[in-house]
């Protein structure tokens, strides 16, 4: 054992001292913390350039409210009350009328025009809006213009429109629209956490009201979080073996040590490195979350799950990444490893949505009891606000050790038989071969 | 009590026999030379004997005990591949390479060595920063360093110009002088003849020569003819009697036919040239080793 931690401390030692272990230590931090800073700083900072817009409305009723709503709106909205300032943009509606005899030869024009930049936007209103029926071309309201996609001006449209549309509609049947406020007041169901009793005091607890955060936001960066210490040492690993591989550096250690502890070191050296990086990315959340004020979200009973899956996970991932280095005789090799090595690890992310939008259902269950893809899933389960079952967590942990423990096993078969073959190209086959036969 | 005692040992990869049933005793305090030529297998041999690899059958004795894991802490080894961590010190590596077989008092073991192969001002810099010759050293050092009692070393004076090739032969020589075993493979034979208490020879995996280089050449009848003439090689062509001859330049060596007579033959080349020295002699291991390994050892020779 004291090979092991000489041989360990050596590489911890060699991992921090690069100055890609430093700079990506607080450059990492530093990126997600500044996206989310930029996020915050430019989200209300819009162009507040004025936009025209031209308006074609075949039903020749709604153009004239929406003129209206939008002089409304310039006149109260878009500007900073005390200063001033102008701090949304002014919107325009000009009204064209339609060309029956040929609209798409109108629609051509108009797309010139915001093309040239003369409009900012065009809007074509069917004939049949008020009281659609069957034919849907008659009640379409189209709006064109560069990205219309994600256009805050066709957002804002909807809402006089329809609001017009109403009012119409109930004046068609007679209603007075004062007579029926209530009926357009939309009520949001509002989702709300269990209730509980608090063990210390025997008082039950209120529920919280649910929070997009909490349920979103907070699992997803732990899950990240876990996924950056892997992706921090396991790749590493291999890197480090090939090279003392190809350096020969491997058979002058293994005059002094046994191959299985040659890759214990590895394996432990890369445990000290994400603990290391982790022990300063979970002190400094804690302070980013104190300091936003968001810690009430922060599932801090899930930390020791956290800790114990992150060192399995190392442990399992990097017995194969520290075998797989063992294979490799030049560069070349271990570029081509590195993807399907990573991939296990990096599979939870593509799934990641269904699991946590829907954390107890059958394929979050059992797709969390997958070995290679428990540490992530079931620590993105633990965090979101459902409760897991109790049993699920500890199963879990019996699969990735099992596994971690077979992966250590066929690892150190393999990088005992690698580790000296020169010229040999780590081909599935070979490796495969070499983990059963030893 | 030898201090290596191989039984019966043979490896093979895939259907290649690299060891063939290798028996081999090594007496403790000994300087021991493994020759052969390339891919003859010396290499796999010294690697069982450090555990690196596992023979497929046979016995493995070191110190008089079965071979185990912790017996590679009493052996230094400087394998034929030289590694060193580039980026770390001289002094660092050396003692991170010294802690692991025994860390006792590490740092005064590596200022000493240091300062015995003329490194000390070396023991600061960085390994990438050195030549050749003194990597080589720094490695040979790594393997002696933990004061083994034995040492292994593979083609220890490859590469290393005559100063440095005579400050290792004395390193090794001293370290005998303390009691240490001593085994090296090489290539430079006249080097094996002048270092080695005994010489072991494996061909093909298997073991042709073992004994000291006394008891070897007495296997060899006195069939070589050493001489030196006025007109070298040119006028020692087609002679009655010799079977080959090898051209060093300055001299030639003549090995005699079975049927040969040496005075014959001095009196044909009496009759050529003039004769400088003419001396009749066991052949040396060179010879031994080229008559042993054909041509398959070419390569070796002209290396």
């Amino acid at each position: 054992m004291r090979k092991v931690l000489r041989f360990a401390a050596r590489e911890y030692i060699a991992a921090v001292k690069t100055k890609g272990f430093i700079i990506g230590l607080v450059l990492a931090p530093l990126m997600m913390g500044g996206s989310l800073i930029a996020f915050m700083l430019l989200k209300d900072r819009v162009d507040t350039t004025d936009k025209y817009i031209a308006v074609i409305d075949r039903s020749g009723v709604i153009a004239p409210a929406l003129i209206e709503a939008a002089e409304h709106r310039n006149a109260k909205e878009i500007f900073e009350e005390g200063t001033g300032k102008k701090i949304r943009p002014a919107y325009f509606f000009e009204r064209v009328e339609p060309n029956k005899d040929d609209p798409k030869a109108q629609h051509l024009a108009l797309s010139d025009r915001v093309r040239k930049g003369e409009l900012y936007a065009f809007l074509d209103i069917g004939p049949r809006v008020v009281h659609p029926e069957e034919d849907r071309e008659a009640f379409r309201i189209s709006y064109y213009a560069k990205n219309a996609a994600m256009d805050d001006v066709r957002n804002w449209i909807s809402w006089p429109v329809n609001n017009e549309l109403r009012r119409l509609r109930l004046a068609d049947a007679g209603i007075k629209e004062s007579d029926v406020r209530d009926l357009f007041s939309w009520i949001s169901v509002d989702g709300m956490g269990l209730l509980s009793v608090d063990e210390s005091t025997g008082n039950i607890e209120d529920a919280r009201k649910a929070n997009p955060i909490e349920a979103l936001v907070i699992p997803i960066v732990i899950m990240m979080l876990m996924l950056l210490m892997i992706m921090m040492s396991v790749p590493g690993m291999l890197q480090s073996v090939m090279e003392e591989k190809t350096q020969r550096i491997a058979e002058v250690l293994l005059g002094s040590i046994k191959p299985f502890e040659f890759m214990t070191g590895k394996l432990l050296s890369g445990i000290a490195v994400s603990l290391t990086s982790s022990a300063v990315y979970i002190v400094g959340a804690v302070i980013a979350v104190k300091y936003m004020g968001y810690e009430e979200y922060v599932p801090f009973d899930v930390l020791p799950w956290f800790v114990v899956y992150m060192l399995l996970a190392i442990v399992m991932f990097g017995a194969i990444s520290a075998a797989l280095g063992a294979t490799c005789s030049e560069a070349k090799d271990a570029q081509s490893l590195s993807f399907p090595l990573i991939l296990p690890a990096i599979f939870p992310m593509f799934i990641y949505f269904p699991v946590v939008k829907e954390p107890l259902s059958s394929f979050a269950t059992w797709t969390s009891l997958i070995p290679p893809f428990t540490p992530l899933l079931m620590v993105l389960r633990l965090c979101t606000p459902g409760s897991v079952p109790t049993w699920q967590p500890y199963v879990g942990l019996v699969g990735v050790l099992l596994c971690t423990l077979f992966f250590v096993w066929a690892g150190g078969r393999i990088f005992r038989v690698a580790i000296l073959m020169q010229g040999t190209p780590p081909k599935l086959a070979n490796i495969v071969r070499w983990a059963i036969r030893g | 009590m030898p201090t290596i005692e191989l039984n019966k040992i043979t490896k093979t990869f895939g259907n290649h026999v690299a060891v063939d049933s290798l028996s081999l005793a090594v007496p403790q305090g000994s300087v021991y030379g493994f020759i052969g030529p390339n891919g003859s297998g010396k290499t796999t041999t010294l690697r069982m004997i450090m555990n690196i690899l596992y023979p497929d059958s046979g016995e493995i004795h070191v110190f008089g005990e079965p071979l185990r894991p912790s017996s590679c802490d009493r052996i230094g080894y400087m394998p034929e591949e030289r590694g060193l961590y580039k980026r770390m010190k001289v002094r660092e590596v050396l003692e991170f390479f010294g802690g692991l077989k025994n860390g006792d008092g590490i740092g005064e073991k590596v200022d000493r060595w240091l300062e015995r192969l003329q490194l000390a001002e070396w023991a600061d810099k960085k390994v990438e920063t050195l030549s050749k010759g003194m990597s080589q050293k720094v490695q040979f050092i790594v393997a002696v360093v933990a004061q083994p009692e034995l040492v292994i070393l593979d083609e220890p004076f490859t590469g290393l110009d005559p100063v440095n090739t005579e400050s290792m032969k004395d390193a090794i020589l001293e370290l005998q002088a303390g009691g240490t075993t001593v085994i090296f493979s090489t290539h430079d034979m006249s080097m094996a003849e002048r270092m080695c208490d005994f010489i072991f020879m494996i061909f093909k995996g298997r073991k042709v020569l073992d004994g000291t280089l006394a008891s070897i050449q007495d296997q060899y009848a006195a069939d070589t003819i050493r001489v030196r003439t006025r007109d070298g090689a040119a006028a020692l062509r087609d002679l009655q009697g010799v079977e080959r001859m090898n051209d060093y330049g300055q001299a030639q060596e003549l090995r005699l036919a079975p049927d040969g007579d040496p005075h014959a033959i001095l009196q044909a080349i009496l009759e050529r040239t003039r004769v400088q020295s003419f001396e009749i002699m066991k052949p040396s291991l060179h010879d031994i080793f080229i008559r042993i390994a054909g041509s398959e050892a070419k390569e070796v020779e002209h290396a």
